[in-house]
């Protein structure tokens, strides 16, 4: 069976002078990420064997963080207008999270005007859950209709952070937003709840990519933000296996852990086990053996 | 869906989708003030470096980093203070007859006024009120009520008590705790309807401005507790014990589902357990279940288990056994265990007639433990 494959793309210019993201070296970045999970060469060509021209993708962002640890609207609506781009309209992309004041708090400005990319939470009037409850495996909630209804397709631009419980949060825990209840599945490190979520057919049947927002890394004490175990690590992770990019997140927070001299997570007793149980349930590869990682870096 | 429906349907709820509402940027405004929340600050919880907390409330014993919220969705660590986001934010209030919590030896015929916040600190898969007990307080409509105001609905309108009740009075302890103490001074009395996940230390408090307390004891395994109602059986035969002991009213309920906590040889466990451990005058209700929430794949519990429940419990030497969601059962009647004749005559939640007289039975002066009118 192939690799699954992850790439990774880091840039020492992605951020401004004024300490933001730089919309433009960011999507250079995208575009080279898309380019190297396709043929190489074109981001497009990725882009339209992912998504029909008239999907309505929702760009799933994790803002709990506030400004300093969230995916940032430089690079969420960088994302949506290289997708505009190449392939897809631009109004049907949202970029969305659990609630308007979240993202508000992130930086982003709430939008769901006529044209353009649209920018709202679940609270949002007329969005909402929806109202019937979807049990799953050993989960049972409702979900945002912004991932039932709005979208056709979905993309998780998740930050990749420490998590005191789950041990770390990416792409996949990044879906806990869209449900109403995730205090209830925290326990256990998340395990198996993280996979189990996935799962569940609202995420499953829509999710198409997974881009891990690793521009800054909090490798430790997560999923606040501490500045001490926070790093500058200027890059994104790029898979169409959701548990591969997680698993590459993951050896890229102990990588900073270790270079801070702290003990991984395992030795603290909260390694990131729905990874395993994810890839036992067949929803992608948590053994980095079978893992093919790109890294390369752009201007 | 196709796009017409879904364009249709998007219009409809209020969200621009290509060409859509003109006025969701206020709309978007008006939903980010979170109204349904309040912001006191908890108690039963230790700080720790770099903003976190450790919840002292109830066994999870939840430690948060900033902004997270624990297990129950309604406590939230912000900047290292934690704080309950529902204190006074009541999204349930009704007055109901006293049998419907169920008590049955606490001023029978009387009605409480109920009330509940969003949240509960378990996830039982077969819930009753999993709308507002599994929520965040953000996704119930919700309203102001402040204790005082709450003691003096209560008085107003004739209830002669206040139940806590329908999600999990746990998790919103500082609400529940202040409304008791102005509801006492009105000298009325407090009931307290939980699944029993508790600290010692709030419940010791607790019970010093409660008058009744009923327990669910959803089961008598361990893994019965880990998998239907995602906590832990200890903390919960903890709390009986602890309310047994105290001056506080106590009765139990014990929801019985097919296939899954029916063995009749764990529910003959279960008894002795609370014969030994709370006496034989402890009130025990063996509740019919309804499927419901996680668990429909299930049928209502046939009567028959309940009955030979009932039999067990008395065979074990409980006194005061009953059916519940029966309306009509004689199991539901409470009977003088002196003389055998029926001293509370129910059906359903009315109560057709009480005899006693001074809290004995009228017939042969037996005492009916309970809180008597």
């Amino acid at each position: 069976m192939a690799k699954a494959r992850v790439v990774v793309i880091r840039s020492a210019n992605a951020w401004s002078p004024a300490g933001d993201p730089d919309p433009a070296v960011v999507t250079r970045m995208f575009a080279r990420g898309l380019a190297l999970l396709g043929d190489g060469v074109d981001g497009r060509s990725t882009a339209v064997s992912l998504f029909r021209p008239d999907d309505r993708v929702g760009i799933k962002v994790n803002t709990i963080g506030g400004r300093a640890i969230s995916t940032r609207p430089e690079v969420a609506l960088s994302l949506a207008g290289w997708l505009a781009g190449n392939g897809l309209l631009e109004k049907n992309l949202f970029v969305w999270d659990r609630t308007t004041r979240e993202l508000r708090d992130a930086g982003y400005a709430p939008a769901a005007g006529r044209s353009g990319v649209r920018v709202f939470g679940t609270d949002a009037d007329g969005v909402g859950y929806g109202t019937d409850l979807i049990a799953h495996l050993g989960v049972g909630s409702l979900f945002s209709k912004i991932q039932t209804e709005f979208a056709t397709a979905s993309i998780s631009l998740a930050i990749l952070k420490d998590h005191g419980l789950a041990g770390v949060t990416a792409g996949m825990k990044n879906y806990f937003g869209a449900i109403h209840n995730p205090n209830k599945y925290h326990d256990a490190h998340c395990d198996p709840f993280v996979a189990e979520v996935f799962d569940a057919p609202p995420v499953k049947s829509r999710h198409r990519l997974t881009i891990l927002d690793a521009l800054v890394v909090q490798f430790h004490k997560g999923p606040s933000y501490h500045a001490r175990w926070a790093e500058k690590f200027g890059g994104f992770v790029f898979s169409l296996d959701p548990v591969a990019a997680d698993a590459v997140g993951w050896a890229l927070i102990e990588r900073l852990r270790a270079a801070a001299g702290l003990p991984t997570l395992k030795d603290e007793g909260r390694a990131p086990a729905y990874l395993a149980t994810a890839e036992k349930m067949g929803l992608g590869r948590a053994d980095p053996a079978s893992i093919d990682t790109v890294e390369e870096t752009v201007a | 869906m196709n796009r017409r429906r879904f364009l249709r349907g998007a219009a409809g709820a209020g969200l621009a989708l290509g060409a859509g509402l003109p006025s969701l940027g206020r709309q978007l405004a008006a939903s980010a003030a979170g109204p349904n929340i309040s912001r006191v600050e908890a108690r039963y919880y230790v700080k720790f470096p770099d903003r976190e907390i450790e919840c002292r409330l109830c066994p999870r014993l939840c430690r948060l980093g900033d902004k997270e919220r624990g297990y129950c969705g309604v406590r939230e660590n912000d900047g290292g203070i934690y704080y309950t986001l529902v204190y006074g934010k009541v999204c349930s209030l009704n007055i109901d007859p006293i049998e419907k919590k169920p008590f049955f030896h606490v001023l029978p015929g009387t009605s409480a006024l109920s009330l509940a916040t969003a949240g509960c600190n378990v996830n039982c898969k077969f819930c009753q009120n999993w709308e507002i007990s599994q929520v965040r307080p953000e996704q119930v409509e919700a309203f102001d009520l402040a204790p005082e105001a709450a003691a003096a609905r209560a008085d107003g309108s004739g209830c002669p008590s206040i139940a806590y009740t329908y999600t999990e009075p746990t998790v919103f302890y500082e609400y529940m705790y202040d409304t008791a103490v102005r509801a006492k001074r009105r000298g009325l009395r407090n009931v307290v309807v939980t699944a029993g996940h508790i600290n010692p230390e709030p419940l010791a408090d607790l019970l010093a401005v409660v008058d009744a307390v009923k327990v669910d004891l959803k089961g008598f395994t361990a893994a019965f507790y880990a998998e239907y109602v995602r906590g832990d059986l200890k903390p919960v035969l903890e709390t009986i014990r602890a309310v047994a002991k105290s001056k506080t009213w106590l009765e139990i309920v014990v929801l019985i589902i097919p296939t899954l906590n029916d063995r009749m040889d764990l529910i003959r466990d279960m008894c002795r357990w609370i014969r030994n451990e709370a006496g034989d005058r402890v009130p025990v209700h063996f509740s019919r279940f309804q499927p419901m929430y996680l668990i429909k794949n299930l049928p209502p519990t046939p009567v028959s288990t309940l009955e030979a429940a009932r039999r067990i419990a008395l065979e074990e030497g409980l006194r005061y056994v009953y059916v519940g969601n029966v309306p009509g059962h004689e199991g539901e009647n409470t009977y003088c265990p002196g003389c055998g004749q029926t001293v509370i005559a129910r059906a359903g939640y009315t109560v057709q007639a009480v005899r006693l007289k001074k809290g004995k039975c009228a017939t042969c002066g037996t005492p009916i433990p309970g809180i008597w009118v």
